[in-house]
């Protein structure tokens, strides 16, 4: 396990590797508030395989408290959503858990019959020492079934890093395993992309409209089947997300598959992704036909953003995603007629926060540290009209009567692509214009100078 | 705002004909079983056989209904003024508990965690201890850190006692800096035992602590205290307040997050709202009893208060309904000397009212219910009163007993008759107790809204967590109003159901 974690953290496709003082990823400081463990991240990455089952071998905690914390849809399946772990006691802390991983293994087995199991180590079994390995290997035999060990406990670091350690536990156990039953010359993987709020579903349907086809989803909406055979793939897209870029890179290497990294948050980036996809799968006329679709695309994007112009106009936003969506959703914003006056980059990377700053003006505030304070100072500073951020600072946000939006992994609205960046629009001028706000700021009638109080 | 444009969702999205054959494709593609064989296993799951294999199920747990030790532990701690929670383990857990507070309470939460990486795993957590209690004190400026621990600081054996002395030697807090710790491993026990663990190390640390202030002192020998337990409702908190004011009673709420969990949006957001003054806590064991409303999430402060506060101790029962809420009344009457107002008792009399106005509703309704022991037994309590008949009462965080205690209540009445309780058993034990015996309604957090769904009944949402609606936190359910407040949910939720399923004929508008 050693190994794989230290070759995570020195991701050579992580651009911080040729910095000496940044050889790995950067660690948490004690006494923060901080983000999500790498148990967390690997299972974000994974949990969308819908018809797997995710089994938690730890206490209860882990699996307990993350169970359906995040929004990732399915089409068909739900195994995904059932909360499985070993539930481990005091006996098994001192005993060791692997009687008990295997049993659970065997229920699993006979109640639900998944295609696979992911069984995901965390603190504790780590600690003890349970082979995971091992134990998936011989029930694999025994049952026929793969039984895939993640080997991402929550001490290892950060979310990020477990997203990535997600990704080798794909290229090792799982990607290459199968062949579909037909390919086309115009299939693709998306990688990175867990269908939010359905996200994947509306990227589908644009590139159904010119023929793309989506050979393998890793991982939102995914089926375990699918994922097997990513390697006939003819290009990769790593959507937003550098976490899983390892992944990209070694299905490179091994399969020649190209990749790109792209996002479908905003009018531009969605037209170049799909023209970079184009262009990758070498096809004029698809090529031909993907300008046509974009044009079309913009021209009715153009027409139906028309309405709320007038609201979003030279709007002031901070914008904290916590996380790697950053300098995606700055594009959109920028194409709403707003200005991100400030961006948090504390879970960024080097290359995530060089692309911020191609986007944003140079009096754009980088707000690095994590927590509400620094948050809050910039909302004040800049004299933002609105903060968007995700769930855990969003109620920081309302004391202080900011118009909030979320935009994190709980969110109920999907805002990638076209029509997403027409909800995005339709939100955010509500969220603007909504009558709560004049509510909010205007004194009580008892108090002195009742009026606004900004 | 102008008119909207319209957009599709992925609700309406599927419905669109393109949608339509790519599934179509898509169900070729995943050969699904036939709608026969879904049907038979559907069947299946309905029968005493599955019930039984699936009861026999041992390693593996489905969908769980408990959170761990520290998720409590933080609980307690938020309820002490300026104090920050400190968890000293891996980063991952406190980022959960934050967000599960947050959802639930739909609050910012500050709590912060020691993060220990590897290394800590390997040479002890000591220095992520003494670094993070001097960040945590330099960036939140609290006036006093709670610290508990994860699993993975248990696991590797850190001794919390010798390195929060380290930490002082060091320089990295000041000598006199109070910082109780209670040790909260998530493999043992719950997130009830957690919160006692660090509420009975919080009573004690304090206790005596300020000194030998002869006014305070005096002042606390009038006053009673109350220590509200594991509680998901800032509503109870305030209704067990207004109670004691209705009563003139003058008391120190011991562990108050009301005000920290339900903060008014003022235009700048502090850190720390409210909570109970430390000087407070301090001269607690002076005054003239103490009450706890819980009696489960409890055990160990109660022992110690017992032992060390000479003064009258009592616990429980949660007082949900009208019995319970009775007795509460009562016993605060009899440590305080003070009569039962006149105000409560028309309240009561109002809920008896009340009550008697939805009677026929709910005369008979079978239900099943999942929660933390107190919570149940309330409710249990609530459910007799009523005419309603507790039949699946499942409690994955009971012991031996709360089982005997809630088979003993349930054999009181008639309607307790078919009553079973379920220790140690998780939500999927439920889907099968619902799908075998099925029942008119259940009630329970959030997550049981899955078993409910897959056995066609109307939720009743009571109890930690409730993530998908907003705000019944800030409604009690405790005391006569809070007896009000489940009576109106539940009865309420009957007539909705009657309606939905009322065919033309019988639409009606009296009931
Ligand atoms: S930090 Fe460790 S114990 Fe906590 S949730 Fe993550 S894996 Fe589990």
């Amino acid at each position: 396990m050693r190994r794989q974690v230290l070759e995570a953290l020195e991701e050579p496709a992580c651009e911080h590797s040729t910095n000496e003082n940044l050889k790995v990823c950067a660690r948490p400081k004690p006494g923060q508030a901080s983000g999500g463990c790498s148990f967390d991240g690997a299972q974000i990455a994974l949990l969308p395989i819908a018809d797997a089952a995710h089994l938690v071998h730890g206490p209860l905690g882990c699996s307990g408290n993350s169970w359906e914390g995040r929004g990732s849809l399915s089409s068909g399946p739900h195994l995904y959503q059932y909360g499985l772990t070993t539930d481990l006691k005091e006996s098994e802390i001192i005993f060791g858990g692997e009687k008990k991983l295997r049993e659970a293994i065997g229920e699993i087995m006979e109640r639900f019959s998944p295609p696979a199991v992911f069984v995901y180590s965390t603190c504790v079994t780590a600690l003890i020492g349970d082979d995971l390995e091992a134990i998936c290997r011989e029930e694999t035999r025994k049952w026929g079934v793969p039984v895939i060990p993640v080997n991402s406990p929550g001490f290892v670091g950060s979310k990020n890093l477990g997203t990535r350690l997600a990704g080798e536990t794909l290229f090792q156990y799982v990607i290459g395993t199968s062949d579909p039953p037909e390919t086309t010359p115009y299939d693709i993987n998306l990688i990175g992309e867990y269908n939010i709020a359905g996200e994947m579903w509306e990227i589908k349907e644009l590139l159904d409209k010119v023929g793309i086809r989506i050979l393998s989803r890793i991982t939102g909406d995914g089926r375990f089947q699918e994922i097997r055979w990513a390697h006939h793939a003819k290009v990769n897209m790593v959507v937003c997300s550098r976490a899983l870029i390892n992944l990209a890179r070694k299905m490179e290497e091994h399969y020649q598959i190209p990749y790109f990294e792209g996002s479908f948050y905003g009018a531009g980036e969605t037209g170049s992704s799909l023209r970079k996809i184009a262009g990758l799968l070498k096809d004029r006329e698809l090529e031909r036909r993907v300008e046509e679709l974009i044009q079309e695309e913009e021209k009715k994007l153009h027409r139906d953003l028309l309405q709320y112009r007038p609201v979003l106009k030279g709007k002031k936003v901070v914008l904290y995603t916590g996380g790697v969506k950053s300098w995606s959703v700055i594009s959109a914003l920028q194409e709403l007629g707003m200005e991100v006056v400030a961006v948090g980059t504390n879970k960024s990377t080097q290359e995530d926060i060089a692309r911020i700053k191609e986007r944003v003006g140079a009096d754009t505030e980088l707000i690095d540290e994590g927590g509400s304070g620094s948050i809050l100072k910039a909302v004040r500073s800049k004299k933002a009209d609105m903060m968007i951020a995700g769930g855990r600072n969003m109620y920081v946000a309302l004391k202080e009567k900011i118009p909030f939006l979320e935009i994190n992994q709980e969110r109920h609205t999907a805002y990638a692509g076209y029509t997403g960046l027409k909800r995005l629009a339709k939100h955010i001028a509500h969220t603007l214009s909504h009558p709560v706000w004049q509510l909010a700021h205007k004194k009580a009638p008892w108090c002195e100078g009742w009026a606004d109080d900004r | 705002m102008a008119k909207n444009v319209e957009i599709k969702d992925h609700n309406t999205l599927f419905q669109s004909e393109e949608y339509m054959k790519s599934a179509e494709k898509k169900m070729e593609f995943e050969a699904p079983c036939s709608l026969e064989e879904v049907e038979d296993t559907a069947a299946y799951l309905k029968t005493e056989e599955y019930k039984e294999k699936n009861f026999a199920r041992e390693a593996l747990t489905i969908n769980p209904a408990k959170a761990c030790q520290p998720l409590g532990a933080v609980l307690a701690a938020l309820g002490f003024e300026k104090t920050l929670p400190f968890v000293h383990g891996s980063q991952g857990c406190v980022a959960y508990f934050r967000s599960h507070f947050a959802r639930h309470f739909k609050e910012p939460v500050p709590t912060v965690s020691t993060s220990m990486t590897e290394d800590a795993a390997v040479f002890g957590g000591l220095r992520n201890l003494i670094e993070g209690l001097e960040n945590a004190v330099s960036l939140y400026k609290p006036d006093m850190v709670a610290v508990s621990t994860t699993c993975m600081a248990e696991v590797i054996g850190d001794d919390l006692q010798a390195f929060i002395e380290t930490a002082r030697n060091e320089g990295a807090i000041s000598k006199s800096f109070p910082v109780p710790f209670a040790n909260t491993p998530s493999f043992v026990g719950s997130h009830i035992v957690g919160y006692d663990s660090m509420m009975k190390s919080i009573l004690s640390y304090l206790n005596g602590r300020e000194g030998d202030g002869e006014k305070m002192a005096a002042e606390a020998a009038e006053k009673i205290n109350v220590i509200p337990g594991f509680e998901p409702y800032t509503g109870n908190i305030r209704e067990a307040k207004r109670i004691l004011d209705l009563m003139d009673v003058r008391y120190t709420i011991l562990g108050d997050h009301s005000d920290m969990l339900d903060s008014p949006a003022n235009g700048e957001y502090r850190t720390y709202y409210g909570g109970t003054k430390l000087s407070d806590a301090a001269y607690a064991s002076r005054g003239k009893g103490t009450i706890a409303l819980q009696k489960y999430s409890t055990r160990k402060t109660a022992k110690y208060i017992e032992e060390n506060w000479g003064h009258p101790f009592i616990a429980g029962p949660i007082p949900i309904g009208i019995r319970n809420t009775d007795a509460l009344l009562m016993r605060i009457s009899e440590l305080t000397g003070k009569p039962i107002p006149q105000s409560l008792k028309d309240e009561r009399g109002r809920v008896v009212d009340a009550m008697t106005d939805s009677h026929p509703y709910l005369q008979g309704k079978r239900v099943a219910m999942a929660g933390d022991p107190d919570l149940l037994l309330g409710l249990i309590s609530l459910s007799l009163e009523l005419g309603i008949e507790p039949v699946h009462i499942l409690c994955t965080n009971g012991d031996k007993e709360f089982e005997e205690e809630a088979q003993r209540l349930l054999a009181e009445s008639p309607y307790g008759l078919d009553g079973k309780v379920y220790v140690g058993k998780d939500l999927w034990h439920l889907r099968s107790l619902l799908l075998t015996d099925p029942v008119d309604f259940a009630i329970g957090s959030t997550f049981l809204k899955f078993a409910a769904k897959d056995a066609n009944i109307p939720l009743v949402r009571v109890g930690f967590p409730i993530f998908d609606r907003h705000h019944m936190h800030r409604y009690p359910i405790i005391g006569y109003q809070g007896t009000l407040n489940l009576l109106s949910l539940m009865v309420n939720m009957v007539l909705e159901r009657l309606d939905e399923e009322a065919p033309g004929h019988s639409f009606d508008v009296v009931r």
